[in-house]
């Protein structure tokens, strides 16, 4: 069995590959880096899988905190095992979009789902999930909510800060000012569009465009990623685990390559 | 003569909506249209070329091509443009010229050359060191290749005639805008901030000697008004007095512009030319005599000395510097004009302001707050 | 035999040592020290004597020393914008605070500019100048736009040369000898040719050269390009790294194996030096060149002074992105580089903002894979160490597989 873990800032995933490559356990945990969230995720996998941590073989670790877990025997960066994941769940996809908590990433693939080049957001630059995270506060509703609510969205409203902290005062004006919270969520999805749109255009990324990570359950998203690129963006099965799944191929290969 | 409130609707209007006013004066004279980023181009070439000199202050748009080339921390202005060169909004310029006056506009005169290769770029130096033995010629030389490339793009030959001709119409149009805001200042209710604002803007998309007339027009008949008083006087400072919302805040407040130090505005036409020379030298002359310009070498560094005549001179209750949000030289001044300013006893309202903002609830705090200590 | 020969690190310490001493004691002894632009041309002041300080060197020392927030705040504090490069606020910062536990050096009698960097210089030592009172001279290099330093700005800035070697007799009430420039013209020139010789035996692979130790001999580079001993320094690195490599040896400790060679773009991250070189070795990642060092390698003709202030024009700071893409793709070839690592540093607009076109053109010519981070030169707020090895590590993943694509080696 070969583990990939997957520990990002505010969730940790695993999956787990059988000696055929195949996936036989996969779980999500909202907890994240510096917490038992990864403990806990395990122990459903394993679970699901019907296996125990003898029966492990080899475990990759990737994700922000990555550095810190002492239980895998190697770690890779979530931008190749994003790149790895979208591999194998076969997609022809060149570019993939990845929004995480802590960083946004657009990673350019060839065909065996090695990366060519990536870029990542400035510091600071309102284009990942932590912006989502902080909409959604202000906004008084669920992250999970706010597709639903920008899909009711009637009117544009512009939210054009850079910076997560300035874009939060914006939203807040927004409101005082009686915009609708539909409308609100509406312009952060574009916000965030749009910056991620710069970075795809930055490393003259190509269609066709998926996407990985958490954000991309988000529909509303995916439909503003889709208008800003112009072109289809399709979320990969699993778009949260990607990274975990990748992981997991890695340990599977690292193994095998040991081996050899 | 036309009756003055329809005279200073027509330019606010021009100034309102450039692309529209840009299309208008392209269909009227025949004439197509070249862009000119500031600062201190040399429109005089553009107009002698046979083109429509129009003015590349950025504007209102929604900033997402432009993220391609340029960082987050980019001044607004120079973004804008790079991005309504992307969008399209720029299709129908047949060139623009890109003075390399700051980092940022080094840069952007290189990324546009990939940008935008369909619109030609030319860009022009000025020399820094602008008192010393040589510097004219050399900026007579930089106009000189300036003129070479507008040849080379129009397919015609400029004349020393045609050169001569458009700078007598440029002089003329300076000539009547330091009347110009001598005068506003007198009416202060009629030409609120925002009107003052955008009759000086709308230079920058229309004929200039057409410009001109208007304006002329405009002082005529405003001298003959009895003269007005505004509740708080002002003297602003900085790059451009925008985004105009601001501008209303001011007037709600109370607030009248009586005199101003803006690149987009009094600087462009402070400095008288020199009596002597051929048009290219009395143009490098203004660059050379402009004082207190953010943007030209200045060691003694005259710009708070210069705000505290004018603040003086139009008995004004205070001092506004428009910060345009990352532009370097114009944060450079800030502290130095800061501390002069608190030597004088003169209050200063520092407003950091950029072209995208879309909530004025903090400025209007800020300015009401201000209004209330004067 | 007499006394043993002394290591070029060695001679590095006594002269940085000797360098500020220099400037403290004519100090004391009432002559003028000057506030000098780092490249600006130091030929005029050595040759005549007088003492400098390179206000971006103590920076970056300051910022090394991680005590760079001190000055930040007192700058801030004063109305400086956080926007600004920090190294104009660290020092702006010292001009009023005048003591740094890294390096304390004497206030200047007048400022010395040359605006080739950036136009930021400029600015920044407008503000020094009318804080403290103190005459400006400067040396203003239009940008070059075009393939070639034009004739009319040669012209100008040979005037500008006159003007200003005219304002600084009147500042020291010394005469310029014009057969003492000519002499240090010579050593600067010998100076920048075994500071180039150096660097340049990391083109060897595995290069004996560590890329950061390249970043410490670069204050020789910055700070004393015109003296005897700097020529001495440079020559003794040199043999030193030649032997090295000869000998097989790479850029670190014996088992410390070169595996990827980058190239550095910018200025280094002074306040996270050692973060950001120890998450490079930690991979087996070695700097072996950089756009940087290249700019002080300035050469010019004997006696040629037309051929001087070209040179200080024509570095690729003042030069178009076409310039700045062949220079990189030149350096991918002759460096033999497996990656680039832009330093997206916060402070410098000049670097910054041509930077992205920069890189997908390189990208696109050389097919190497690169990566950026955010940092700064001194202001320790931006650099993020997660983030940093994050991209690291990504980028030495894309790199090995392209080694491995290629057959691996």
């Amino acid at each position: 069995m070969f583990v990939g873990i997957d520990i990002g800032s505010s969730s940790s995933k695993v999956a787990i590959l059988n000696e055929n490559k195949e996936l036989v356990g996969l779980a999500v945990e909202n907890l994240g880096t510096g917490t038992n969230g990864i403990q806990i995720v395990l122990d459903k996998a394993f679970t699901q899988a019907g296996v125990t941590p003898e029966d492990i073989k080899y475990t990759v670790v990737t994700g922000y905190g990555r550095m810190t877990y002492e239980g895998a025997d190697t770690q890779i960066t979530e931008i190749s095992c994003h790149a790895k994941g979208t591999a194998f769940f076969n997609c022809d996809a060149k570019t993939i979009i990845d929004i995480g908590g802590q960083d946004a990433k657009v990673i350019k693939i060839d065909a065996a789902g090695n990366v060519s080049n990536f870029n990542m957001n400035e510091k600071c630059a309102a284009g990942t999930g932590r912006f989502l995270e902080v909409m959604a506060r202000v906004l008084d509703c669920k992250l999970g909510d706010l597709s639903d609510l920008a899909k009711a969205s009637k009117k544009d409203v512009s939210i054009s800060s850079v910076c997560t902290v300035f874009a939060e005062s914006e939203v807040i004006s927004c409101l005082s000012a009686g915009e609708s919270i539909s409308d609100v969520a509406k312009g952060a999805h574009r916000a965030v569009a749009r910056r991620v749109a710069g970075m795809y255009n930055r490393v003259s990324g190509e269609p066709p465009v998926v996407m990985t990570g958490g954000v991309a359950l988000n529909a509303d998203m995916i439909t503003c990623l889709s208008d800003e690129l112009k072109t289809t963006v399709t979320p990969v099965s699993h778009p949260q685990l990607a990274g975990a799944v990748g992981a997991a191929v890695f340990a599977y290969e690292k193994y095998h390559k040991a081996k050899k | 003569m036309a009756d003055y409130k329809a005279l200073i609707a027509q330019l606010t209007a021009v100034a309102a909506t450039p692309g529209k006013s840009v299309a208008a004066v392209i269909k009227e004279t025949g004439k197509e249209a070249f862009g000119c980023f500031p600062l201190h181009t040399p429109e005089e070439l553009v107009y002698a070329a046979g083109y429509i000199p129009v003015g590349m202050w950025g504007g209102r748009t929604e900033i997402k091509l432009a993220d391609k080339y340029l960082q987050g921390f980019c001044c607004t202005i120079i973004k804008a443009n790079i991005e309504m060169g992307l969008n399209g909004t720029y299709k129908d310029l047949k060139g623009v010229i890109i003075p390399c006056i700051c980092d940022t506009l080094k840069c952007v005169s290189e990324d546009w050359i990939y940008a935008c290769p369909q619109i030609p770029v030319i860009p022009i130096a000025y020399p820094m060191q602008r008192k010393i033995d040589g510097a004219i010629e050399y900026m007579v030389e930089e106009f000189r290749h300036v003129q070479a490339k507008l040849e080379e793009i129009s397919g015609r030959k400029i004349t020393d005639e045609q050169i001569e001709a458009a700078f007598a119409i440029y002089e003329d149009y300076r000539q009547a805008m330091r009347e110009f805001v001598e005068v506003a200042a007198d009416y202060p209710l009629t030409i609120d901030a925002k009107t003052r604002h955008l009759i000086i803007k709308a230079a920058y998309f229309m004929d200039k000697a057409k410009y001109t007339a208007i304006v002329k027009d405009i002082i005529a008949e405003l001298k003959q008004l009895p003269k007005e008083e505004a509740k708080i006087k002002v003297v602003v400072s900085g790059l451009v007095s925008e985004p105009v919302e601001v501008l209303d805040i001011l007037t709600e407040n109370g607030i009248a512009i009586v005199a101003d130090d803006l690149s987009q505005a009094s600087r462009k036409f402070r400095t008288p030319a020199r009596a002597e020379g051929t048009a290219l030298e009395k143009m490098a002359g203004i660059i050379a005599d402009q004082k207190g310009d953010t943007f030209l070498y200045e060691p003694e560094k005259y710009k708070g000395s210069m705000l505290i005549d004018q603040y003086k001179a139009k008995k004004a209750d205070g001092i506004i510097y428009f910060q345009m949000k990352f532009c370097d030289p114009e944060e450079f001044d800030f502290p130095i004009v800061k501390k002069e300013m608190e030597e004088a006893g003169i209050p200063l309202l520092y407003l950091e302001v950029d072209q995208q903002i879309d909530s004025f609830e903090q400025l209007r705090t800020r300015i009401q707050s201000f209004a209330e200590i004067l | 035999m007499g006394e043993e020969r002394k290591s070029s690190k060695q001679l590095l310490a006594e002269l940085q040592a000797k360098h500020y001493a220099d400037a403290q004691q004519a100090k004391a002894e009432g002559k003028p020290v000057a506030w000098s632009a780092s490249i600006a041309m130091q030929e005029i002041l050595e040759a005549m004597d007088i003492a400098v300080v390179y206000p971006e060197n103590h920076a970056a020392a300051i910022g090394a020393r991680k005590e760079s927030m001190e000055f930040i705040n007192n700058a801030e504090g004063r109305g400086y914008s956080t926007d600004i490069c920090s190294y104009a606020r660290v020092n702006i910062g010292y001009s009023d605070i005048k003591h740094a536990e890294a390096q304390d050096i004497p206030l200047p009698d007048f400022v010395f500019c040359c605006d080739n960097l950036c136009n930021t210089v400029l600015k920044w030592y407008e503000n020094l100048a009318k804080d403290l009172n103190i005459p400006m001279v400067l040396v203003n290099t239009p940008f070059v736009y075009d393939d070639e330093v034009p004739e009319r700005s040669v012209k100008y800035m040979r005037k500008e040369f006159d003007h200003v070697i005219r304002q600084l007799e009147e500042i020291t009430g010394k005469k310029m000898d014009p057969k003492r420039l000519e002499e240090v013209m010579e050593t600067s020139n010998e100076a920048a040719k075994w500071w180039k010789a150096a660097y340049s035996t990391a083109v060897k692979n595995p290069s004996p050269l560590s890329g950061f130790d390249m970043f410490n001999y670069m204050a020789a580079a910055v700070t004393m390009r015109g003296k005897k001993e700097t020529v001495e320094l440079f020559r003794t690195w040199h043999d030193e790294l030649k032997e090295r490599g000869e000998a097989g040896m790479g850029p670190w400790k014996p088992g410390e194996d070169e595996k990827y060679r980058v190239l550095w773009d910018g200025i280094a991250c002074w306040t996270n030096l050692s973060t950001t070189f120890k998450t490079l070795k930690k991979y087996g990642v070695n700097v072996v060149c950089s756009t940087y060092p290249d700019i002080w390698n300035l050469r010019y003709g004997s006696n040629d002074l037309d051929g001087l202030v070209k040179a200080y024009a024509e570095h690729y700071a003042n030069r178009s992105i076409k310039f700045s893409v062949d220079k990189m793709s030149a350096l991918a070839e002759e460096f033999q580089l497996d990656g680039i690592l832009y330093h997206s540093n916060r402070s410098c607009k000049l670097m910054d903002f041509r930077q992205y076109e920069i890189q997908r053109q390189v990208e696109a010519r050389t097919g190497i894979p690169y990566v950026s981070f955010d940092g700064d030169q001194t202001d320790p707020r931006i650099f993020s160490d997660a983030q940093y090895e994050t991209r690291i590590q990504a980028l030495v993943e894309v790199m090995e597989n392209k080694k491995n694509a290629k057959g691996g080696k």
